[in-house]
């Protein structure tokens, strides 16, 4: 009670670093969903028009590869700084997925379809987090191989049949559905709809969340710092 | 025909020898005409009121092709002084072209009274007529489209018959062999009559019209020859010969008056054009089932990135002419065709240097079915019930989740109260 009369307690929970991954992350996918799109769905009157706005489909294509190589490099700089840096190996260490965020997720559906009394203690990451982190990670690492051999159709075509290339094509278009639809409704509810931070979780901009959000929402994290003394 | 001409021959030798033996009382000479049609300002009422003008320039009928000869030669019951004359037969002289005009839509209705279509004079003039080589004579090739057109033009007389209207003719002066005629000047450009005919003019939609559907691959390839033996050898030209009306000849692809030229973004073959120009065939359910052809080729390119490319502007890819030819255009099963599967390597080669044998299995156009195209089938559907499973999921994970944290801010509620 006192706490509150002080007005909210900050704790960091995303570092400028990553808030900058973040911020280049969203740029690349957003470049890239509006160039793929548009030649996915390119007998819609929006994807004509947006082409028309990239200036054409030649540089169309041009923005979306510049994006794509934006987006791999991302990719493998997070990998090294995930692996081999002091706060990468620490972050990774939390989103790794094991045993526990299995039993999570079926306790917390136990828990909401009233068949258990106890709602799962997330750390730092819950289920929700880390399913958004992988399949995003896996989707983009898909993703890339295909674009790749696209791009290189010239080479690819020495060693892949027609077929082969229909497929890879197919598999990249819906690919980027995918993603795009994991990241749309799956996004917009872990940090904009949930109640608990809605209309948005700020901490992709300031870097900082309410000590009392994560206390409810992430009540293993919470104790651990609380008990590092970082609050 | 050559009994009628010597007659004719023969019966004006008499009558020039007759004319010249008998000087004074016979006929009157040019000289003579003019003393009266010389004056510019000699006029007659007709009966309906108008005034027609009865001059008759001298100079330019002595320096015509027929300037040598008295009036009397055409008026042949000319005398002086005189009444009203007989009317002047071209044919006493001209007989094919007399027969050939008999026969043409002009001479048909002409014949019935109405003065509306063309009789001689109208194309060739009256007096003044020069040879046709002469860059003057109105009959010179570059002056016949200004000829026909002065009626061909004219609204009135085209709705009253019902003629192709000004479109049409404006096309043609707009289009490629307009423009040669009118702006190069180029004597070997096509006009009015190098289609058409002169004397023996006809519409199209009958069997004796040089316009003829039958004829036009043969009419075109009095210029275009090359093009005309590619196009014999093509499996249209073999329709064609066959007798199948269906099969195109050279204006389903390339128009009529509105040929223009291939660079032009109205030419319908024009790259970007062409599978349009294609398809008006091509995607018709009757005219593949009827042939058997393949189905489906036109979407399944549209959705094709060469397709999409060109829909969008990127001229350089492949339409369908790029890899199936065009005027010696060949089935694939004919091993002569570029998409015979052997010749495919060397045909995609031609843009996409790699690819190789290997590169040529598989379908070009991929039509998404189960029979022709299961992977790529496959995948579509795996990923639409993947895609649209895990939405559901997400919605009644959200759904439960939402529920669940009702029930825990209650008994969180609860705990504070307590």
């Amino acid at each position: 009670m006192r706490e509150e009369t002080r007005g909210p307690v900050y704790v960091e929970r995303m570092s400028v670093l990553f808030r900058v991954q973040h911020m280049l992350l969203m740029i690349s996918l957003l470049v890239l969903a509006a160039t793929g799109f548009a030649l996915m769905y390119h007998e819609n009157w929006l994807a004509a028009a947006v082409v028309r706005l990239e200036g054409g489909m030649l540089y169309r294509g041009i923005i979306h590869r510049s994006a794509a190589v934006f987006l791999m490099a991302q990719l493998v700089y997070h990998a090294f700084y995930m692996l081999f840096s002091r706060e990468g190996k620490r972050e990774l260490r939390e989103v790794w997925l094991t045993r526990r965020d299995f039993d999570d997720f079926l306790q917390a559906m136990r828990f909401n379809l009233g068949m258990g009394n106890e709602y799962p203690r997330f750390g730092r990451y819950g289920y929700k987090e880390k399913f958004q982190y992988w399949g995003a990670t896996t989707g983009v690492f898909l993703i890339s191989v295909t674009g790749i051999i696209l791009w290189a159709e010239t080479f690819s075509m020495r060693f892949l049949p027609k077929f082969v290339l229909d497929l890879t094509l197919i598999i990249h278009g819906y690919q980027g559905l995918l993603i795009f639809v994991v990241l749309l409704f799956w996004h917009l509810y872990i940090v904009h709809l949930h109640p608990s931070v809605f209309p948005m979780n700020r901490a992709w901009l300031t870097g900082k969340v309410e000590v009392e959000w994560l206390r409810q929402e992430h009540p293993a994290e919470y104790e651990k710092l609380k008990g590092e003394g970082v609050i | 025909m050559k009994p009628l001409r010597s007659f004719v021959m023969a019966g004006l030798l008499a009558a020039a020898v007759g004319g010249m033996a008998t000087t004074g009382n016979a006929g009157p000479t040019v000289g003579d005409c003019q003393e009266c049609h010389g004056d510019k300002t000699i006029e007659m009422t007709m009966p309906d009121g108008t005034v027609r003008s009865l001059f008759v320039d001298g100079k330019a009928y002595r320096s015509s092709i027929h300037g040598k000869a008295e009036c009397t030669a055409c008026h042949v019951d000319a005398k002086a002084p005189h009444g009203k004359l007989s009317p002047v037969s071209c044919g006493r002289c001209h007989p094919d072209a007399a027969k050939s005009y008999a026969q043409s839509t002009h001479g048909i209705v002409h014949a019935k009274g109405n003065q509306d279509v063309p009789g001689c004079e109208d194309c060739h003039g009256k007096h003044d007529i020069l040879k046709a080589q002469d860059p003057k004579a109105r009959t010179f090739r570059l002056n016949i489209v200004g000829v026909c057109l002065e009626c061909h033009e004219d609204r009135v007389i085209e709705e009253k018959y019902d003629l192709p209207d000004q479109k049409v003719m404006a096309a043609y002066r707009e289009g490629v062999h307009g423009m040669a005629s009118k702006k190069s000047g180029l004597l070997g450009s096509a006009v009015c009559s190098d289609c058409h005919g002169n004397h023996m003019i006809l519409p199209g939609d009958q069997p004796r019209s040089a316009t003829h559907r039958q004829h036009i691959p043969s009419l075109c390839g009095k210029c275009h020859s090359g093009i005309l033996e590619k196009y014999e050898r093509s499996v249209h030209g073999k329709g064609m010969r066959a007798g199948i009306a269906e099969s195109p000849v050279c204006t389903d692809c390339h128009g009529e008056h509105t040929i223009t030229k291939i660079s032009d973004p109205a030419s319908s073959v024009y790259v970007k054009n062409v599978p349009r120009t294609c398809s008006a065939c091509h995607d018709k359910e009757a005219i593949a089932t009827r042939y058997a052809l393949p189905k489906k080729r036109f979407s399944s390119y549209m959705d094709s990135f060469h397709g999409i490319a060109l829909e969008y502007g990127m001229t350089k890819a492949a339409n369908c002419a790029s890899c199936h030819g065009f005027h010696d255009i060949l089935p694939a099963s004919d091993p002569a065709s570029p998409v015979n599967k052997a010749n495919l390597p060397a045909t995609c080669g031609k843009c996409h240097p790699n690819a190789g044998e290997n590169f040529a299995k598989g379908m070009i156009h991929v039509e998404v079915s189960p029979e022709k195209a299961m992977g790529v089938f496959a995948v579509r559907v795996f990923y639409t019930i993947f895609i649209g499973t895990l939405v559901t999921l997400f919605v009644l994970h959200v759904a439960m989740d939402l529920l669940g944290r009702r029930r825990r801010g209650k008994a969180k509620a609860g705990k504070t109260e307590e």
